[in-house]
């Protein structure tokens, strides 16, 4: 290798330097591949990819929680069911309840009218009984008075007693 | 006053006539350069970015891409790394300037090998999607007598590509050094009267040289050394896509 002064023409043209520049070209071609393109993608490409899985966890995450929307909707519709048959099993349980309770009181102021009117009858009937007896002799103390003699109450009792169910009652 | 416009200087000279000029160093210290750029931008990414840095390289690795596959098509995604690759060479390659390096860009081989490579890719994509027949037919259209005009038509097509960046980068070098030259003649001829060791200093001092070079290499380097990387870009993508087209 000579170190030489001197300088080319304004104007030359050398093969040399022409495949040199191409050749320069090319290198640089491969060195921004490497160190500048490369690199620069490889990171938006990795940039791209989380962005993408963000977006499939939050869409992945939104559908969970529909799901669990859904269930709690069915759990609180479920709850308001068995409420509501709860509910309804009492007031049916209750109408039942105060249907037979109504039956029953009635059944007993039926009986106790009942036995009620019995006593009525009886009563009457020992009044009326009373009556005839306090009548007849009434009666008998009358026509003793009006025959002035004696009237013998067994043997004419039957005969006073039709005369009073005759007269009425 | 006698101002020498000249190409790179050599360095070395390798053997099988192989030289290295500034040309070739100057494009790897831009490359060591843009690489060192690229591995700090892209260490320690992270999935849920923290740093403006790693903001910054998703940004141009995502510009990138849109300006490939809007041009070319979304099939073309593979294509980016080569558009980045031309163009940041090309851009950084000509604001190497600004350093007060040689543009590797001012030199024609340099420009003359990336429009060598788009032009074996055009040809490729064109014989690839209508088949060698096609291709040769397509040279011979309207009538066989335009062949050898179509024939230059395809050359030209680099050929003004490599031209264009080269002209445009290396005129602005020649500009400013004609312009920092006849600015050194007016400073003499202003401050070089004055007497004495004034006059001396007057000389000396590069008064005038001051504002009007730094406005200038602002268009020739920053500029115009951005919109021709972009241009030259821009042509490759417009031109391989469009032969790689299924008519």
């Amino acid at each position: 290798m000579i170190i030489m002064a001197g300088t080319l023409d304004f104007l030359s043209v050398n093969v040399w330097h022409i495949l040199m520049a191409i050749g320069n070209l090319l290198i640089l071609v491969l060195i921004l591949k490497k160190f500048l393109f490369k690199p620069v993608q490889n990171i938006i490409k990795q940039r791209e990819e989380e962005i993408g899985k963000t977006y499939s966890d939050a869409d992945k995450a939104l559908n969970e929680a529909k799901a669990e929307k859904e269930l709690y909707l069915k759990k609180l519709d479920d709850a308001k069911q068995e409420a509501d048959d709860l509910i309804k099993t009492a007031s049916d349980r209750a109408k039942a309840e105060s249907a037979e309770i109504i039956s029953d009181a009635r059944q007993e102021a039926e009986r106790r009218r009942r036995s009620a009117d019995e006593d009525i009858e009886l009563a009457r009937k020992k009044a009326a009984a009373e009556m005839r007896d306090s009548i007849s002799d009434m009666v008998i103390t009358l026509a003793e008075q009006v025959v002035e003699k004696e009237i013998d109450p067994k043997a004419h009792a039957s005969l006073i007693d039709d005369a009073i169910e005759s007269i009425g009652e | 006053m006698e101002i020498e416009v000249t190409g790179a200087k050599i360095l070395f000279e390798l053997p099988f006539g192989i030289t290295i000029t500034e040309t070739q160093v100057n494009m790897w210290i831009v490359m060591a350069a843009i690489t060192a750029l690229c591995i700090w931008l892209t260490h320690d990414l992270k999935v849920r970015p923290t740093s403006k840095r790693q903001i910054i390289a998703e940004y141009i690795v995502k510009t990138a891409e849109n300006f490939v596959t809007s041009n070319m098509g979304a099939k073309w995604k593979w294509f980016v790394p080569y558009i980045a690759a031309l163009f940041s060479l090309a851009m950084f390659c000509s604001l190497s300037s600004l350093l007060g390096m040689y543009p590797p860009t001012s030199d024609l081989n340099t420009t003359a090998g990336w429009a060598i490579m788009t032009f074996v890719m055009i040809t490729f994509y064109k014989i690839k999607t209508n088949g060698p027949l096609g291709y040769a037919k397509s040279l011979t259209e309207p009538i066989f007598i335009m062949t050898p005009m179509n024939i230059l038509g395809e050359i030209a097509t680099p050929l003004s590509m490599a031209f264009r960046m080269f002209g445009n980068v290396a005129s602005g070098t020649v500009v400013s050094a004609l312009v920092y030259a006849a600015l050194a003649v007016a400073n003499n001829a202003l401050f070089g009267w004055l007497p004495g060791i004034l006059g001396e200093m007057g000389e000396k001092l590069p008064i005038l040289q001051l504002g009007l070079p730094a406005i200038l290499s602002l268009y020739f380097d920053v500029f115009s050394g951005v919109l021709q990387a972009f241009i030259f870009c821009m042509l490759t993508m417009l031109y391989i896509a469009s032969a790689a087209e299924t008519e």
